[in-house]
């Protein structure tokens, strides 16, 4: 049944009847806890990856990869990262795949990509809240391509570390008309140290951000930070 | 002529309940009479995906005394056109300004709030976005297509200090006969109740067709995967099987958001547990018989599709009775409508506050991944994630599509 649905993906296409698939479908759940079952599925995954296939046939060997892809996987798809009619169904599978090869392949792929796929690689980034990345991001924050140093800005704030709130505050300075963005994002840094109980440096944050000088808006949004720091236990025990 | 005149309904929406802003100036054509509010103490509004529910959605805004329509946007050029002038027509002006590109009309200031209404991959971004540009949002339901959506949403509106309502108006009025008396404490301590809702959504493979209408396709899709255009893939009907963008994963829950927003909804609430997430979701395959049973922290169990067992079937705890509770209800008039506009003025919450919505969203996706994985699983809804399973941790989200990013 298997055999025959890798088959079917030799010529799947759209319209294709999607039944032809539920082998894999049906292989992906049953393999859990089995991991030689799951590592063979993989390989045929891959496998057929790498050979001529339509573009929706890519598209739905990454999406299984997306569920059961692991570090075998990533060189694969790292390769479909370039491509332009590739490059978001290979991070729907990077994005998920929990090993650090595929963080580093995303990490890889930035200095290699421009325009809208940079922008999608650095979501990808910022989706997984890779710390590592803080540095690279950190350097397109001053792009000259807005959307890329948007993306960047954007990415920063969900990776929510003291890292990253520093590089944001740091670019501040200098954001222009990219400041609202800037903003944004360090206020979501906070909301994450909040989060993780790091309130001194979460109210640090906020604390920047009610000088009258701010637009009323932040100001609101650092001062509904600086209460929900007071709450804390650990701010009341300082 | 030009008046001065004291702050306002605006003024105070402006600064959300801190200091007031200087007095401003505005013509006599927007002073309004004895049925009508002046101009500056009605709610800017536009609107965002005015097909189906969103044409239902503007009618009901457009109605309002309180509310201006200034602004919509849609993909699809014949909507823009008929909905602007179907504005204009109600204004008896030409006012009305239409997008095809949504961030148009979030970035205008002059714009209070905006509804939106369309397919649900995009409701995140749009909603987020709206909070960013100090909007407060009426979004239909299901207000999320993924689990992490949810809490970023929330944390948007929060962030901002904006209301952001979702959009069920079953949960308060279709359930009234359960609600009652459930609040009432004439059942006891509910132990179950049971939701019947679906179906599952499907994978689209529908084949490309020539484009029969004037639609802006890769707007259309935005975040999701790209797809060649077939009308059933963006249809707005209410299909659930398959003609209708409801049916399919990569934009929707499928019937189990779809209805489920209405039916989850109502049972959460019936129960009290609108503030709440499941602990846990076990999964049930006797034979062609497969269901849940989502575990709350407080003992309740919803389950989801339990063989021959009715909708919304209670068992509570009989011979016991709890002491009554006030029902919450809508504020203002006009139903959800209403109770949006009347917490925009307010700074309330509104009756279906936006984490209420996710968390009832959250049943419906929780679910559709334990039977995608047809397997039980244990969730943590504090750190949003599942307990043990990276598999399922897995899909509590997917990659958008560039240039989208939440």
């Amino acid at each position: 049944m298997l055999e025959t649905a890798f088959e079917a993906l030799k010529t799947f296409d759209w319209g294709s009847d999607l039944a032809a698939l539920a082998p894999i479908e049906d292989a992906a759940t049953a393999s859990h806890g089995k991991p030689e079952a799951r590592q063979d599925l993989e390989n045929r995954l891959i496998a057929a990856l790498k050979g001529t296939l339509t573009r929706d046939a890519q598209d739905y060997i990454c999406r299984k990869l997306a569920n059961v892809g692991t570090a075998a996987a990533v060189p694969t798809l790292a390769g479909l990262l370039l491509n332009k009619g590739n490059s978001h169904m290979s991070r729907f599978a990077l994005e998920q795949i929990p090993a650090p090869e595929a963080a580093a392949a995303l990490r890889d792929a930035l200095p290699k990509v421009s325009g809208d796929l940079k922008v999608g690689v650095i979501s990808s980034i910022g989706a997984r809240r890779d710390r590592s990345a803080v540095a690279a991001l950190s350097g397109l924050l001053a792009d000259s391509d807005a959307s890329v140093a948007r993306a960047a800005t954007l990415a920063l704030g969900a990776i929510g570390s003291v890292e990253s709130a520093a590089a944001l505050q740091t670019a501040l300075r200098t954001a222009g008309d990219r400041r609202s963005t800037m903003i944004d994002a360090v206020l979501s840094c906070a909301e994450s140290l909040l989060a993780s109980n790091q309130v001194a440096d979460a109210s640090s944050i906020y604390k920047a951000f009610t000088h009258e000088s701010q637009p009323r808006i932040v100001r609101l949004a650092a001062t509904r930070g600086l209460l929900a720091c007071a709450t804390k236990p650990s701010v009341r025990s300082v | 002529m030009s008046v001065a005149k004291k702050p306002t309904r605006r003024d105070f929406m402006k600064t959300t309940g801190a200091a007031f802003g200087v007095p401003y100036v505005i013509t006599s054509a927007a002073l309004g009479n004895s049925e009508r509010p002046a101009a500056s103490d009605r709610i800017v509004m536009g609107g965002i995906g005015i097909g189906n529910m969103g044409r239902g959605d503007q009618g009901a805004f457009l109605g309002r005394k309180d509310v201006q329509y200034v602004a919509l946007s849609d993909v699809r050029e014949e909507v823009r056109d008929k909905s602007k002038a179907n504005i204009d027509r109600h204004y008896n002006n030409g006012d009305c300004k239409s997008y095809n590109d949504f961030r148009e009309l979030l970035a205008r200031t002059d714009i209070d709030a905006v509804h939106i209404a369309t397919p649900d991959h995009w409701h995140a971004i749009m909603v987020i976005e709206a909070c960013r540009n100090g909007k407060d949002v009426y979004c239909q339901k299901p207000e999320t297509l993924t689990l992490r959506e949810g809490p970023l949403m929330i944390a948007a509106a929060r962030r901002y200090g904006r209301v952001v309502s979702g959009g069920s108006q079953r949960v308060l009025e279709d359930y009234r006969k359960y609600v009652a008396p459930a609040w009432a404490g004439e059942f006891g301590k509910i132990k179950s109740i049971n939701v019947n809702v679906g179906p599952l959504p499907q994978l689209c493979n529908l084949p490309g067709e020539t484009k029969s209408e004037a639609i802006d396709w890769d707007l259309w899709l935005g975040p999701a995967p790209w797809a060649p255009y077939n009308p059933k893939r963006c249809s707005g009907s209410f299909s659930i099987n398959g003609a209708s963008w409801r049916s399919f994963s990569d934009y929707s829950g499928g019937g189990m958001t779809d209805w489920g927003a209405h039916h989850f909804g109502g049972a959460t609430f019936i129960c009290d547990v609108r503030d709440q997430q499941p602990v846990e979701v076990d999964y049930f395959d006797n034979s062609d018989e497969k269901y849940l049973a989502y575990r709350y922290q407080n003992g309740l169990t919803i389950y989801h599709n339990k063989p021959r067992t009715d909708q919304l079937l209670i068992e509570g705890t009989p011979g016991e009775k709890l002491a009554p509770k006030p029902v919450p209800g809508y504020k203002g008039e006009g139903g959800i409508y209403g109770d949006f506009i009347e917490c925009v003025k307010t700074r309330e919450k509104p009756f279906r506050d936006i984490e209420s919505a996710v968390n009832t969203a959250a049943l419906a996706h929780l679910g559709n991944i334990a039977y995608q994985l047809k397997r039980s699983l244990k969730w943590d809804s504090v750190k949003q994630e599942f307990v043990g399973d990276a598999e399922a941790n897995r899909m509590t989200d997917r990659a958008r599509r560039e240039p989208w990013q939440l």
